[in-house]
C-alpha cells in the first residue's frame, strides 16, 4: 500500500458547509483503492507547499473577506498549481472558493480582488444569498454521471472561456449553477473541478469520488485497485432527493424540469 | 396622525387576536400597523435609548432574553419586551403597541428586545438602543445568511450608529471581536468546566474575524465557544471575563460568580453563557446586585421546546431541539448524549429546510460535528428519520464508524412511524433530536397517545 496524499487548503480559514466530509470521502475511497490516505492541512503555517507531492488537492468554501489573505499566501505557488492542473491532476474546489482561482472577484462594496487566475472566470459577489439543491449531469474521466448536492450561492460566475481548455463541469437539470440564468454548473479544466456543489458532494456522489481517486492514481503513477462498493444507501438518498427536487416549488426558470 | 391610526389599528388587531388565541399573532399587529406608518417604532414616546437593550446573535437570544426578563421582574422592574421570540422589527413594534397608551406613550423601566441579527441595523435606525448584547455569531441558516461574515458585517455597521455599550461573549471569537467597536465594553464568559472538550485534528475551527488566520481553541465549553486565540494577530478571549461563571457543578446544579453561589436551573453547558450574560446585564444595565439576581435563578423556567423530558409508554424521551443548518446546536445535543453513560437509542431527524421557497435538502452541517464520543458511548441503535435527508444522516453515522446494522432509516416525518420505532427499542432511554416544528407535532402525539 502506498501513501495517498491529500492536500486540504486552508481548512480553518475556508471552513464552511461541512466540507470536511469531502476529505473523509476521498480518504475512504483512496483506502478502498488500495492506498493509505494521509491528509495534510496546508495553511499560513505551512513552511513549503509543493503541489506536485500530492495526489489530490482540495479547497472548501470560505468567507470572501478571507480571500485576499489566502491568495497572497498561495500566489508564490501559482505556477506549481497551474502545472498540477495542466498535468490533468485533480484540484477539487467547492463553493465560493471557485472565485479564489478565477481572475477577478468583484465585491458588492465596489472593491476588487485579483484572483490566482488558474481559470479565467470573473466572479461577482451577490447582494443576497441564494440557497437551494442542485442536480446536474456531467462527465468526469469519461464517465457519465448525475450529481445531486446543495448550493449556497454568494457569487455569480460569468461566462467560461472555452478557448482556454475550460468548460462547464455540469449541465443543470435543476439549480442555480453559475449564475441562475443558464444551465451551466461549475468549471472543469483537465481533471480539476471548480464547482458550486456542496453536500458534501463527494460523500453523496461516490461515483464521482471513485473517478477522482482513479484519476489521481493514474496521473501520479499509482496502482488503482478496483472498488467494489455497495452504493445502495447513496442511491436511496439520490432517489428521494431527485423526486424532491423535480417536484418542489421554485422560482428558478433557467431549467426545464 | 398617521402614527395614531397605525397605533390604534395595531391595538385593534392585538385585541382581536387575544380574543381568538392569546398565544398567536406576535408579529401581526406590528406588521399591519407598519404598513400605515413605516416609522412606527420611531414615533413611540417615553423611550430613553439608554434604557433600551437589544439581544442578538446566532444562538441563545430567546433564552437570554427570558432569563433577563425573569431576573428583572423578580426584582421589581417593569420591562417591555418580546418574549415570544418575534425578533424582527414587527415583533418589536407589536410589543410596543401592547405596552403603550392610546397616545403612544410607553411606560417601562427597561426596554429589552431579542433582535434577529440580520435586522439589528434596521431596528436600530428607528429605536437607537444604547445597549447591545451579542451572544455569538456562528454558522447558521446558510440559505439566508450564507456565512457568518455576512451577518458580522451587517452587525458591525449597526454598532457604528452612535455610542453603544456592548455586552460581549468573551469566549466566542466573532462576538469578542466587537471589543473595539463600542463606547463601553462588558465581557461575560465561563471558566473551563468538567464537560469542556477538544476536537480532533480533522475538524476545522474558524477564521479570525480580524485577520482571517486560524483561531485556535484551547478547549470548548460549548461548540465554537471557549478559551481561544488567533495564531497571527493575537485576537483572544480575555483571561477572565468581567462577569465570569466559575465553580460549575453540574451534578448538584450550582455555579458561582464573584464568590456568590447560584442555582443552575438547566445543567447543560451552553446555558452557562446565558446565565453569565443575564447576570452581566442585571448588574450593569439594571443595577441589580448579583445577590438579588441569585434569588431569581431557582425559579427560572425556559421557553418550551429547547430541552424537554417526556414520558411515553414507559419510556423516557429526552427531546432536544436543533436549529437546522446550525452545527453548534447539533454538537451540543451530541455532547449531551455522549455524556450519558447509560444505554440509549438515538433518534435524529435533521429534516429538509422548508421555511422558505425553495425548500432544500441540506444536512451538510452534520459533518462539522464531532460524533466520536457519542459513537463510543453505549448506543443501542440509531434511528434516522425525516423526509429526504434520512439517508444522508445515516451516512454521516457510517462515516463516523457506526456499524450500518445499528442504523435504521425512515424517509418520513410521520409521527406514527417514528414512535412505533421508539416503542421497539429495548432501552427506555430515548434521545430524540429534531427542529422545533417537528417537536410540536410530536408533543401533541405524546399527549394523545403516550399514556394509552
Amino acid at each position: 500500500m502506498s501513501e495517498f496524499k491529500i492536500a486540504w487548503l486552508f481548512p480553518d480559514t475556508l471552513f464552511l458547509h461541512g466540507e470536511r466530509g469531502n476529505i473523509l470521502a476521498l480518504s475512504r475511497f483512496a483506502k478502498m483503492a488500495g492506498h493509505t490516505p494521509t491528509v495534510y492541512k496546508v495553511d499560513f503555517n505551512t513552511k513549503e507547499f509543493d503541489p506536485d507531492a500530492f495526489d489530490v488537492i482540495f479547497c472548501a468554501p470560505g468567507e470572501i473577506s478571507s480571500f485576499p489573505a489566502v491568495i497572497e499566501w498561495l500566489t508564490p505557488y501559482k505556477e506549481k498549481l497551474e502545472a498540477f492542473v495542466d498535468q490533468g491532476r485533480p484540484l477539487i474546489v467547492t463553493g465560493t472558493s471557485v472565485a479564489l482561482f478565477g481572475s477577478r472577484i468583484l465585491r458588492q462594496d465596489g472593491s476588487e480582488i485579483v484572483g490566482l487566475n488558474l481559470i479565467s472566470v470573473i466572479s461577482k459577489e451577490n447582494e443576497d444569498v441564494y440557497g437551494d439543491d442542485n442536480f446536474f449531469k456531467c462527465v468526469y474521466n469519461e464517465q457519465q454521471m448525475k450529481i445531486i448536492g446543495n448550493q449556497i450561492q454568494m457569487i455569480d460566475i460569468d461566462e467560461i472561456d472555452e478557448t482556454k481548455g475550460e468548460r462547464p463541469f455540469g449541465e443543470l437539470i435543476y439549480g442555480y449553477g453559475n449564475c441562475g440564468k443558464n444551465t451551466k454548473e461549475g468549471i472543469i479544466k483537465g481533471n480539476s473541478v471548480f464547482t458550486n456543489t456542496l453536500g458534501p458532494m463527494l460523500v453523496c456522489n461516490p461515483m464521482l469520488t471513485i473517478e477522482i481517486v482513479r484519476v489521481a492514481c493514474e496521473k501520479h503513477g499509482k496502482d488503482f485497485q478496483d472498488i467494489d462498493f455497495d452504493m445502495s444507501l447513496e442511491n436511496q438518498s439520490y432517489d428521494t432527493k431527485k423526486e424532491f427536487i423535480l417536484t418542489k416549488e421554485s422560482e428558478l426558470t433557467n431549467c426545464k424540469r | 396622525m398617521k402614527f395614531y391610526i397605525a397605533l390604534w389599528f395595531g391595538k385593534l388587531i392585538n385585541g382581536l387576536i387575544s380574543i381568538v388565541d392569546k398565544s398567536r399573532g406576535t408579529n401581526l399587529a406590528g406588521e399591519k400597523a407598519m404598513k400605515i406608518d413605516p416609522r412606527l417604532v420611531a414615533h413611540f414616546k417615553g423611550i430613553d435609548p439608554q434604557k433600551v437593550l437589544f439581544i442578538t446573535g446566532t444562538n441563545g437570544k430567546s433564552t437570554t432574553n427570558n432569563m433577563i426578563h425573569h431576573i428583572f421582574v423578580n426584582n421589581g422592574k417593569n420591562v417591555v419586551t418580546n418574549l415570544e421570540g418575534a425578533n424582527l422589527i414587527y415583533g418589536v413594534a407589536t410589543a410596543l403597541i401592547k405596552a403603550s397608551t392610546m397616545s403612544g406613550r410607553v411606560k417601562g423601566d427597561y426596554f429589552i428586545f431579542e433582535t434577529d441579527e440580520r435586522y439589528v441595523p434596521v431596528i436600530r435606525k428607528q429605536l437607537p438602543a444604547a445597549n447591545l448584547l451579542i451572544t455569538n455569531l456562528q454558522k447558521d441558516q446558510v440559505q439566508r445568511n450564507g456565512d457568518p461574515d455576512y451577518i458580522y458585517r451587517k452587525l458591525m455597521d449597526a454598532t457604528k450608529l452612535g455610542d453603544i455599550k456592548l455586552f460581549l461573549n468573551n469566549d466566542e471569537p466573532r462576538a469578542k471581536s466587537f471589543d473595539e467597536s463600542g463606547s463601553k465594553i462588558v465581557t461575560y464568559g465561563a471558566a473551563k468546566h468538567a464537560d469542556a472538550f477538544t476536537k480532533g485534528d480533522s475538524y476545522v475551527t474558524m477564521a479570525c474575524p480580524k485577520c482571517h488566520h486560524k483561531i485556535v481553541f484551547d478547549y470548548y465549553n460549548n461548540d465554537g465557544v471557549g478559551k481561544f486565540h488567533c495564531e497571527n494577530c493575537g485576537h483572544s478571549s480575555n483571561k477572565t471575563a468581567d462577569y465570569n461563571v466559575t465553580d460549575v457543578d453540574f451534578e448538584n446544579r450550582k455555579f458561582k460568580m464573584d464568590g456568590i453561589e447560584f442555582d443552575m436551573p438547566y445543567d447543560t453547558p451552553y446555558m452557562l453563557y446565558n446565565y453569565a450574560a443575564a447576570l452581566a446585564v442585571a448588574k450593569e444595565f439594571g443595577g441589580i446586585s448579583l445577590e438579588d439576581a441569585a434569588k431569581a435563578f431557582g425559579s427560572f423556567k425556559n421557553v418550551e421546546g429547547r430541552y424537554e423530558i417526556l414520558k411515553y409508554k414507559g419510556k423516557t424521551i429526552k427531546y432536544m431541539r436543533i436549529k437546522q443548518e446550525n452545527p453548534e446546536t447539533l454538537q451540543t445535543c451530541i455532547n449531551v448524549m455522549a455524556s450519558d453513560p447509560n444505554r440509549k437509542m438515538v433518534a435524529l431527524g435533521l429534516c429538509p429546510l422548508i421555511d422558505m421557497i425553495p425548500n432544500y435538502a441540506n444536512s451538510f452541517y452534520a459533518f462539522d460535528c464531532d460524533l466520536s464520543k457519542l459513537v463510543k458511548s453505549d448506543v443501542e441503535s440509531y434511528f434516522c428519520f425525516s423526509d429526504r435527508v434520512c439517508y444522508d444522516t445515516a451516512n454521516r453515522f457510517i462515516y463516523e464508524g457506526v456499524d450500518p446494522d445499528m442504523i435504521s432509516t425512515a424517509d418520513t416525518e410521520d409521527v406514527n412511524i417514528i414512535f412505533r420505532k421508539i416503542e421497539e427499542a429495548e432501552t427506555d432511554n430515548i434521545y430524540l433530536i429534531t427542529w422545533l416544528h417537528t417537536y410540536y407535532t410530536m408533543r401533541k402525539y405524546i399527549d394523545k397517545e403516550g399514556n394509552k
